[in-house]
């Protein structure tokens, strides 16, 4: 070390290795390079490391992000293709996979993601092995009951980001005809993030004040005012979006980035997350699927049981149902 | 409007003005441009932002994108469009659009391409809102912000260019991992152009007010057997290289340009390395813009801090003038 750098300091002591709240992301695409960007400018952890298959662009991407921390709380960032790299890591994000095409269904990607799973789950668990991991890549659901199966974690440390981008989609909407925040509307979509998701149209409310209340057969069959409308454009966000720029990004990132925050720093919120649901809501089978979740250090401490309608309990006893017979033909 | 909603609200008085006195516009919904929008719903710099862009479906996408992740931030209101009359009545207008650096061509080379595309723009967002300040970000930043200055109308004090601020970031991250301190804990300037020839203020360079210059005399200077000014080759050539190896640069940009959003908006008074004109500054003979630290506000520049540059400093800063002004006698408007 040049002699000017010793001049300047002097050391009390060697500065620690791994610092509490690392975190580690698979996969430097769209929606890993939003959450890496979010989880910086958030403070949410003080290191990062970013891990994927080409070493050129995870490269310009720590640059890119080092570059602006002086306009930030420092946070060490390291990338690259070896696992190694991620040791220590309180919190595994998977945002690495194939990508839905368009017209591409997520159940279509499903075992195609599951390859690529086999060979990041169990490295990042043995230079981890006390981590949680956060799984992103779609098929989510079906994804995460892999990752837990690959990993050998205790099920609450493997959890899905699954619904909880599906919940703020519903409450944008939801904001758009009733003229307040987004944050001021309470609504719930749980089960499959995808095509059958559910909305709890029951618990839709703002300031205690239910939809149901003022108009009871909201979200029914017998909806005359087409609320049911919103959970279908719900459905279709991410097909649209990425018939219009692409692929999705900055709303599923930001969705990661609040799970991170909500497990880092132990908070106890409440989030639509995947989770292993058999035995909840009548469901049989050992899948995962969305229901509200309460997040901390340890990773899921509490299922939320909201009181679902019939037809609630049926649509989600189905999705479970679906999701069995795909986990019983994948290989593994 | 559904019956619902009305036996919900009881209006007290009538909804919001139309606009929020602080709505910022963002014109060209590229890398850049929709990374700065991420950062002002990310972290509630703004709560009224415009997206302004050619590409109807693109901005669509990303409007639609952006406001599905709103309730887990507070509100804002987003508007896109390639129609300016969007961007009416913003406090501030931040310009990225326009061609970008390709791996190997220098910023000069941009030029007349994105003065062609300005002439474009600038009229009608100063057409929509009068009273803005702009802050242009398409490279090559200085001539264009001397370009956007010509076509707009406005006073000096509001137009400004984002400048050096991301190459100083640059210059504190990587003299952080020689101090290993935190990059927000070392002071260091990069002035003049963005580019090739900015000029690093080493006689500036501190740590708690301890001077590297005082540490080591020769930091920076050509006799200097420490290198230091490897670390300002690097900052000239992070550009390039992260486009060779990412393909764009984004991220450090686009906080460097939420910062300066937040100075302006917020009227902070933080001093920021940004691109104003410096006709008179450090011997300038020309009417270029150039980076030096200025004091920003919610009027725009109140103040340029006056460096003590040594002679090697402010002759490279004249030289940078007077390549910027033979650029721009050139250029055709």
């Amino acid at each position: 070390m040049a002699a000017t750098e010793t001049k300047l300091r002097k050391e009390i002591q060697t500065p620690v290795s791994h610092s509490g709240s690392k975190v580690t992301i698979v996969g430097a695409g769209q929606v890993g390079m939003v959450v890496a960007f979010s989880i910086i400018t958030q403070n949410i952890a003080s290191e990062l490391t970013l891990l994927g298959v080409t070493e050129d662009k995870l490269k310009g991407e720590m640059m890119d992000l080092q570059h602006g921390l002086s306009f930030v709380s420092n946070i060490r960032i390291t990338a690259g293709t070896d696992y190694a790299l991620s040791a220590g890591s309180k919190l595994c994000i998977l945002s690495a996979g194939a990508r839905q095409r368009e017209g591409e269904s997520r159940l279509d990607l499903v075992q195609r993601n599951a390859d690529i799973f086999k060979g990041v789950i169990p490295q990042l668990v043995q230079h981890s092995p006390d981590t949680i991991l956060l799984v992103v890549s779609n098929p989510v659901d079906l994804l995460t009951y892999v990752a837990w199966k690959l990993s050998g974690l205790p099920k609450e440390r493997v959890i899905g980001s699954g619904t909880n981008v599906d919940s703020s989609r519903f409450r944008f909407l939801l904001s758009e005809r009733f003229n307040v925040a987004p944050i001021s509307i309470h609504g719930w979509i749980i089960g499959e993030h995808g095509d059958s998701s559910v909305p709890v149209w029951s618990g839709v409310n703002v300031a205690g004040v239910r939809l149901r209340d003022l108009y009871p057969a909201a979200g029914t069959a017998a909806d005359m005012e087409s609320w049911n409308d919103i959970h279908r454009q719900v459905v279709q966000s991410a097909y649209e979006i990425i018939r219009l720029k692409g692929y999705t990004s900055w709303a599923i990132g930001l969705s990661v980035s609040v799970l991170a925050m909500a497990i880092l720093k132990n908070t106890r919120n409440v989030f639509a997350v995947s989770t292993f649901v058999q035995g909840t809501h009548g469901i049989e089978h050992p899948v995962f699927l969305s229901v509200p979740c309460v997040l901390g250090e340890n990773g899921i401490i509490h299922i939320i049981r909201q009181t679902l309608t019939e037809d609630e309990l049926d649509q989600l006893q189905n999705s479970a149902a679906t999701l069995n017979k795909i986990q019983s033909n994948l290989i593994f | 409007m559904a019956s619902a909603k009305l036996k919900f609200h009881t209006q007290i008085s009538a909804p919001e003005k139309p606009s929020s006195g602080r709505k910022v516009t963002i014109v060209g919904a590229g890398q850049v441009g929709m990374s700065i929008a991420f950062c002002f719903v990310n972290q509630s710099i703004t709560s009224e932002l415009a997206l302004v862009d050619v590409m109807e479906d693109k901005l669509k996408g990303e409007l639609m994108d952006l406001q599905h992740g709103l309730a887990f931030v507070h509100n804002v209101k987003i508007c896109s469009g390639s129609d300016y009359a969007l961007s009416a009545d913003s406090k501030l207008c931040i310009v990225t659009a326009g061609a970008e650096l390709r791996e190997g061509e220098s910023r000069l080379d941009l030029v007349q391409r994105n003065t062609e595309i300005l002439k474009d723009i600038i009229p009608k967002l100063v057409q929509h809102s009068p009273d803005t300040i702009l802050l242009i970000v398409s490279d090559p930043v200085d001539l264009l912000t001397y370009v956007a200055w010509k076509l707009s109308g406005l006073p000096k004090e509001r137009v400004i260019g984002s400048g050096t601020n991301v190459d100083s970031a640059r210059f504190r991250f990587l003299l952080s991992e020689r101090f290993k301190v935190a990059p927000n804990s070392i002071h260091g300037w990069i002035i003049g152009e963005h580019g090739d020839t900015s000029v690093p203020v080493w006689s500036g360079v501190d740590v708690a007010g301890v001077r590297l210059r005082d540490l080591n005399p020769a930091a920076g200077a050509e006799s200097d057997t420490e290198n230091w000014n490897d670390i300002h080759k690097q900052v000239v050539q992070s550009a390039y290289e992260i486009i060779r190896l990412k393909g764009h640069t984004s991220w450090a940009m686009a906080a460097s340009v939420a910062t300066l959003t937040t100075a302006i908006l917020k009227n902070t008074r933080n001093v920021h390395a940004v691109s104003t004109a410096v006709e008179g500054i450090h011997g300038v003979q020309h009417p270029v813009f150039l980076s030096v630290p200025c004091v920003l506000g919610e009027s725009g520049i109140t103040d340029i801090i006056q460096q003590t540059l040594t002679e090697d400093e402010r002759s490279q800063f004249q030289k940078s003038a007077a390549t910027l002004n033979e650029v721009q006698s050139n250029l055709v408007f």
